[in-house]
C-alpha cells in the first residue's frame, strides 16, 4: 500500500485490547496460521488500513463464530491465496472492534516473492480455467456429500463420545469448505479481473463486463422464484393474512387453523427441504437456519404479499438474456481485428468459468451453509449441558471460544464448567453493547491508503481510488457522491438510511435503499425498492446482482452513503454514471 | 467367410506378438502398438502384449451384414444420427468372429500369460487403433472403444469385436458426414491387447531442464495413479531434479496433487477423481526410483542421440527394478535438435492460436507483475 505524509489516519486506539472478551486472552486453538489469526486490534495496526466488514458481518460476532471467521475470511483466504500464488495478496486478515469485524490485506511486497508466486499461479490457474465445469463439478460433489452426511446425523440419539466426535468433524469440515471457497475465488476473480482490464483496454470499459456475464440461473434466484410461487399459493389458498406476523411458531398456528391451511404449510416445509439450509450471515453460528427457524422465508414471502402484482421471474429472467445478449453484439460492433479475438476469447473464457455467475452461487454450497453442521452438533451438545446443569441454556455455548470448549470437553487445560459457565453472562452482555455500537463505527480505521495494490480486494469491496480519497475527505459537504455504476437506471426518491439488517422491516414500498452493503438476508427488500446506494463493494457484489436481477438503478462503492444521506433526504440516483445526488436535505 | 486356402497365409499375418512388431508395422497395426514394439525391441521394459492387425479385419464382416450397413447409412439424413449409429454398432457386434481368428487370438493370449508369468491372473486393456483416414481418426476419436481389465480370453475375444464395431461405426459415420465421395469400404483398424499395468505413479522424465533448457539436468514430473493427470497439466505433479552426470537429487518439490488418473472399474475406464487426501501431500516416488528412472532416461537419451521426454509408469505391488514400464519416448522439441516427424511420435494436432490468455493477461495487466 502507498501512503502520502500527512495520510488520513482513523485511529484504532479506541479498540485495542489485550483481550478479545473481558476475561478471555487469546488461546490459538487451530495452529499453523498461513499469515495470522484474528485478533484484537494492537497499536501497530495504526500502521496499515482496516476494512469494516459489514458486507459480510453487520451485527458482530460471539465467541463461537471467531473461531468459524478464523477458519474462513481469516486462514482459508490465507491458503488459498497460498495455494494459487496470487501475486500480489497473501489473503485477507482480521482485526475485532469490539465484536466487530475489521478486514486487512497482507501484501506482497518483496519482488522475488512476487515473481515467484507469478511463476506458480499461471500453471495453477490455467487448467483449471480451461475446465471449469468440471472442476467445480468435483468440489461441490464433495460439499454436498458432506450435507448428505451431516444432515441426516440422528445427533439426539448419538451417545456423547460420538457426539462429540460429530462436533471436530463438523468444525473440520467447515474449514475445508472455506479452502474451497477461496481456491475457487482466485482462480475467477483473475478470469474476471483479466477481462475487465481487457474491456478497459479496448475502449468498451470495465464496467461493462459484468452485465456481458449476466443472466445466469443461481440457486439463490432459484429461492426468491420460489418464494414468489408460495406467496401466489398463499393468495389462492387464502392463507395469506397470517403472514403479516413476526413469529413463525405463531403463523404457522393461524395458517393451519385456515380450512387449507396444512395443504400449504406442506408445500413450505417441502420448499425448505431443499431451500432451507441456509443461514443469514456467513460463520454466525449463534444464528439459525431457515430449517431451523424460517421466520426470514415467512416474512419474504409476507413481503412479496404486499405488492400489488406478482413479480414474472421467467419474464425477467428472458429479459435479462435478451439485454445481455444485445450488450454482447453491441460491444462486438465496437471492435475490430485483434481486439475482437481476444474480446471473444476472454469473453468465452468467462463463460466457461463465471465469477459472475460463481459469486452469486457457492453461497448456497459455502458461505451460507458450511456453519450449519457446527450450529446444529454444538446445539445438542449444549442442550444436553443444560440439562446436566453446566451451562444455562443450549445457546451458552456460543458464549465459549472453541479453544476452551475443546479444552473443558477433552481435559488436560485449566478449563472447567463453573468458571466458564460464570463468564457467559458478561459475555452476552458485551456482544449486545457492542451490537449497538456497530451503527457507529468507522468504515476504515487505521492509515487511509492513496492506492490499494490489491486488486481483487478493490473489485470485492469497491476500494477505488475515488472511494478512498472520499474516505480521506470527509463527507460533511458532500452532495454528490460518485461510486461504481452496478446496475443501469436513473431515478429520484426519498432515502430510507439502514445501517443493520435488523432494522430492514423500516424500509417501505417506493423509498431508495442507502446501506455499507447488503447480504442475501436483504434480497426480500430488493422487491420493493425503487433504488439501492452502498458505501461499499464492486461490480459483483450482492447488491449490484440483485439489482440487475429486479430492474432497479444501483450504484455501490461510495464509501460514505450511510454518512451523507439522511432517512427522508430526496436523492436521485443514476446507475449508468455511477452518481448519487442529494437533491433536498431532510435535516437543515 | 474365409475358410479357403489363402487364409493360412491372412492368419498367419493376422496377430503378431509385441515382440515381432517394429515401427515399419505401423500400417498393420497402428501407431500406438507399432510404437511400443519397437521400444520393446530397443530392450526396454514395455507392457507386453500382442496385436490383432488390419488383415484379419479385412474380410471379417459378411456381405449381407456390409450392404445392410451401406442401405442403412444410405437413408436419408433425419438427424438421429446417434440412432443409427446405434443401429450400425448392433448389427456389426452380431457378427461372429472366424473360427481361425478365435483360435489365433487364444494362441496368442496364452503366449502372454506364459511370457508375464501372470498366468490367469493376467489382465488386459483391448485398445482400437485406428490407421490412416486423415482427420476422421481424430474426428471420431471418441468413438473408438478402449476395454481395460479384462482376463478371460472369451472377454477378449468379444471386446475384439466391439473394437471393430466401433471402427466400422466411426467410419460409417464420417461417410455419412461426406456422402456422396466414398464408397463405405472396410475401416482400417488394428486391436492392440496390451498388459494392463497395475500402475501405482506415473510420469516424465526430461532428459534436459525443460525450463531453461540446462543439459546437466534431468527433471521427473510425477504424481500417483495413471499418467494423464500429469500429461494433461491437470495436476501440479511432484517434481525432482536430478544432477546428470553425479545422479544426485538436487531438489525435491511435492506438488499440490488434488486428482489423479485412476481406474474406475464401473466406469471401465480411467478417469479423472479427486485424490485420495492421504496421498495429497506424499511423494509419489522414492529416491531409488527416482534414480533409477534417471539412468534409464539417460540410456534412452545416449542411444537416441538427443535430448528426450520419456513417459514411464510404475506397477504397485512390484519391486524395482522389474516395477518400471516405459510406455514411450520422443525427442525434447523446445531445446533438442530439430528431428522433423520423429518415427516414434507423431505430432498432434496443433491447437488453434490463441489471441488471449486470461492467465498471462491478469499477471501482467491485472496484477501488473513486472516482466511478464
Amino acid at each position: 500500500m502507498t501512503t502520502q505524509a500527512g495520510a488520513r489516519v482513523n485511529p484504532v486506539d479506541d479498540f485495542v485490547r489485550e483481550e478479545l472478551y473481558p476475561g478471555y486472552k487469546q488461546a490459538f486453538g487451530s495452529q499453523p496460521y498461513v499469515a495470522g489469526p484474528v485478533r484484537p486490534f494492537s497499536k501497530a495496526d495504526n500502521a496499515r488500513y482496516w476494512l469494516r466488514d459489514s458486507l459480510h458481518f453487520s451485527e458482530g460476532m460471539v465467541p463461537a463464530s471467531i473461531a468459524t471467521l478464523d477458519d474462513a475470511q481469516t486462514w482459508g483466504a490465507q491458503l488459498g491465496a497460498e495455494i494459487v500464488g496470487v501475486p500480489p495478496t497473501r489473503g485477507s486478515v482480521n482485526r475485532l472492534a469490539g465484536t466487530h469485524v475489521y478486514i486487512g490485506i497482507i501484501d506482497v511486497d518483496t519482488d522475488w516473492q512476487i515473481q515467484s508466486r507469478a511463476a506458480r499461479f499461471g500453471p495453477y490457474v490455467g487448467p483449471i480455467l480451461a475446465d471449469f465445469d468440471r472442476y467445480w463439478g468435483m468440489r461441490a460433489a464433495e460439499l454436498q456429500s458432506a450435507y448428505d452426511h451431516f444432515d441426516n446425523l440422528d445427533l439426539a440419539g448419538m451417545d456423547p463420545a460420538q457426539l462429540w466426535t460429530t462436533v471436530k468433524d463438523a468444525y473440520a469440515f467447515h474449514r475445508r469448505a472455506w479452502f474451497i471457497h477461496f481456491e475457487v475465488m482466485y482462480v475467477l476473480t483473475a478470469n474476471y479481473l483479466a477481462f475487465y482490464q481487457l474491456a478497459e483496454e479496448i475502449g468498451l470499459g470495465g464496467s461493462i463486463v459484468s452485465a456481458l456475464l449476466a443472466g445466469e440461473q443461481t440457486f439463490y434466484a432459484k429461492t426468491d422464484e420460489e418464494l414468489w410461487k408460495l406467496a401466489r399459493r398463499a393468495r389462492d389458498l387464502e392463507v395469506s393474512s397470517p403472514l403479516r406476523h413476526a413469529d413463525a411458531a405463531e403463523m404457522r398456528r393461524q395458517i393451519e387453523a385456515l380450512p387449507n391451511g396444512r395443504i400449504w404449510w406442506g408445500e413450505f416445509e417441502a420448499f425448505l427441504r431443499t431451500y432451507g439450509w441456509r443461514m443469514e450471515e456467513t460463520c454466525r453460528v449463534d444464528t439459525p437456519s431457515w430449517v431451523e427457524d424460517p421466520t426470514p422465508a415467512l416474512y419474504t414471502i409476507g413481503t412479496f404479499l404486499s405488492k400489488p402484482e406478482t413479480f414474472d421471474f421467467h419474464a425477467a429472467r428472458q429479459l435479462a438474456v435478451a439485454e445481455r445478449d444485445a450488450q454482447i453484439e453491441a460491444a462486438r460492433r465496437a471492435v475490430n481485428g485483434s481486439d475482437l479475438q481476444r474480446f471473444n476469447e476472454a469473453l468465452a473464457s468467462n463463460q466457461a468459468a463465471n465469477f459472475a455467475w460463481w459469486n452469486e452461487e457457492h453461497n448456497y454450497l459455502i458461505d451460507r451453509r458450511a456453519a450449519i453442521p457446527v450450529r446444529q452438533a454444538s446445539l445438542e451438545l449444549g442442550a444436553r449441558l443444560a440439562a446436566e446443569g453446566r451451562i444455562e441454556r443450549p445457546d451458552d455455548l456460543f458464549f465459549l471460544f472453541k479453544p476452551e470448549l475443546f479444552d473443558v470437553m477433552e481435559g488436560g487445560g485449566a478449563a472447567s464448567w463453573p468458571n466458564l459457565a460464570a463468564m457467559i453472562p458478561d459475555r452476552r452482555a458485551y456482544f449486545e453493547e457492542w451490537r449497538r455500537r456497530g451503527p457507529e463505527l468507522p468504515t476504515m480505521l487505521g492509515t487511509i491508503p492513496d492506492s490499494v495494490p490489491d486488486p481483487i480486494m478493490i473489485e470485492v469491496f469497491g476500494l477505488s481510488g475515488h472511494f478512498l480519497e472520499t474516505l480521506k475527505g470527509g463527507a460533511a459537504e458532500v452532495t454528490e457522491l460518485r461510486g461504481f455504476p452496478a446496475s443501469k437506471g436513473v431515478v429520484e426518491g426519498v432515502a430510507r438510511v439502514i445501517t443493520t439488517v435488523t432494522e430492514i422491516s423500516k424500509v417501505q414500498p417506493g423509498e431508495i435503499l442507502v446501506c455499507g452493503g447488503t447480504t442475501t438476508k436483504w434480497t426480500p427488500v430488493f422487491g420493493i425498492i425503487k433504488a439501492c446506494v452502498c458505501d461499499t463493494g464492486g461490480s459483483l457484489t450482492h447488491a449490484a446482482i440483485v439489482s440487475r436481477e429486479y430492474g432497479i438503478p444501483c450504484v455501490v462503492g461510495t464509501a460514505a452513503a450511510t454518512q451523507t444521506i439522511k432517512t427522508g433526504d430526496r436523492i436521485r440516483v443514476d446507475g449508468r454514471q455511477g452518481t448519487v445526488q442529494v437533491l433536498a436535505s431532510q435535516v437543515q | 467367410m474365409t475358410t479357403d486356402a489363402s487364409a493360412g497365409t491372412a492368419a498367419g499375418a493376422a496377430v503378431l506378438d509385441l515382440a515381432d512388431i517394429r515401427i515399419a508395422d505401423v500400417g498393420r497395426v497402428g501407431a500406438k502398438v507399432a510404437r511400443l514394439g519397437e521400444l520393446a525391441a530397443a530392450g526396454w521394459p514395455v507392457p507386453d502384449g500382442y496385436a490383432v492387425t488390419v488383415d484379419a479385419l479385412g474380410d471379417w464382416l459378411p456381405a449381407a451384414a456390409r450392404s445392410e450397413l451401406a442401405r442403412l447409412f444410405a437413408e436419408p439424413d433425419t438427424g438421429l444420427l446417434h440412432r443409427l449409429s446405434a443401429h450400425a454398432q448392433a448389427l456389426i457386434e452380431s457378427q461372429p468372429l472366424p473360427q481361425w481368428l478365435a483360435e489365433e487370438v487364444t494362441r496368442a493370449h496364452e503366449r502372454l500369460r506364459a511370457r508375464t508369468g501372470l498366468g490367469q491372473d493376467l489382465k488386459v486393456a483391448v485398445r482400437s487403433s485406428a490407421i490412416g483416414e486423415d482427420g476422421a481418426g481424430a474426428s471420431y476419436a471418441g468413438q473408438y472403444a478402449t476395454y481395460l481389465g479384462l482376463t478371460d480370453v472369451a472377454d477378449v475375444l468379444d471386446h475384439i469385436r466391439k473394437c471393430w464395431a466401433s471402427g466400422f461405426t466411426a467410419h460409417a459415420l464420417h461417410y455419412r458426414s461426406r456422402a456422396g465421395e466414398d464408397e463405405l469400404h472396410t475401416h482400417d483398424l488394428a486391436v492392440g491387447v496390451l498388459q494392463l499395468v497395475d500402475v501405482r505413479s506415473a510420469g516424465v522424465v526430461f532428459t534436459l531442464d525443460p525450463v531453461s533448457g540446462n543439459r546437466d539436468r534431468m527433471v521427473i514430473e510425477a504424481n500417483w495413479g495413471f499418467g494423464e493427470s500429469v500429461v494433461s497439466g491437470h495436476v501440479t505433479p511432484d517434481q525432482w531434479v536430478v544432477d546428470k552426470a553425479s545422479g544426485a537429487i538436487v531438489s525435491r518439490t511435492v506438488g499440490a496433487k488434488y486428482v489423479w488418473s485412476a481406474f474406475d472399474p464401473d466406469a471401465g475406464k480411467v478417469v479423472l477423481a479427486p485424490l485420495p487426501g492421504e496421498l495429497s501431500g506424499q511423494p509419489c516416488l522414492d529416491d531409488d526410483e527416482v534414480r533409477y528412472l534417471c539412468a534409464k532416461a539417460a540410456e534412452i537419451e545416449r542411444r537416441e542421440g538427443s535430448p528426450q521426454d520419456v513417459e514411464w509408469a510404475i506397477a504397485r505391488d512390484i519391486a524395482l527394478p522389474a516395477s518400471v514400464f516405459i510406455l514411450q519416448h520422443r525427442p525434447e522439441t523446445t531445446w533438442g535438435e530439430a528431428d522433423p516427424e520423429p518415427p516414434t511420435a507423431p505430432e498432434p494436432a496443433a491447437a488453434p492460436a490463441k489471441a488471449f490468455d486470461p492467465v498471462q493477461y491478469a499477471l501482467r495487466n491485472v496484477f501488473k507483475v513486472p516482466g511478464t
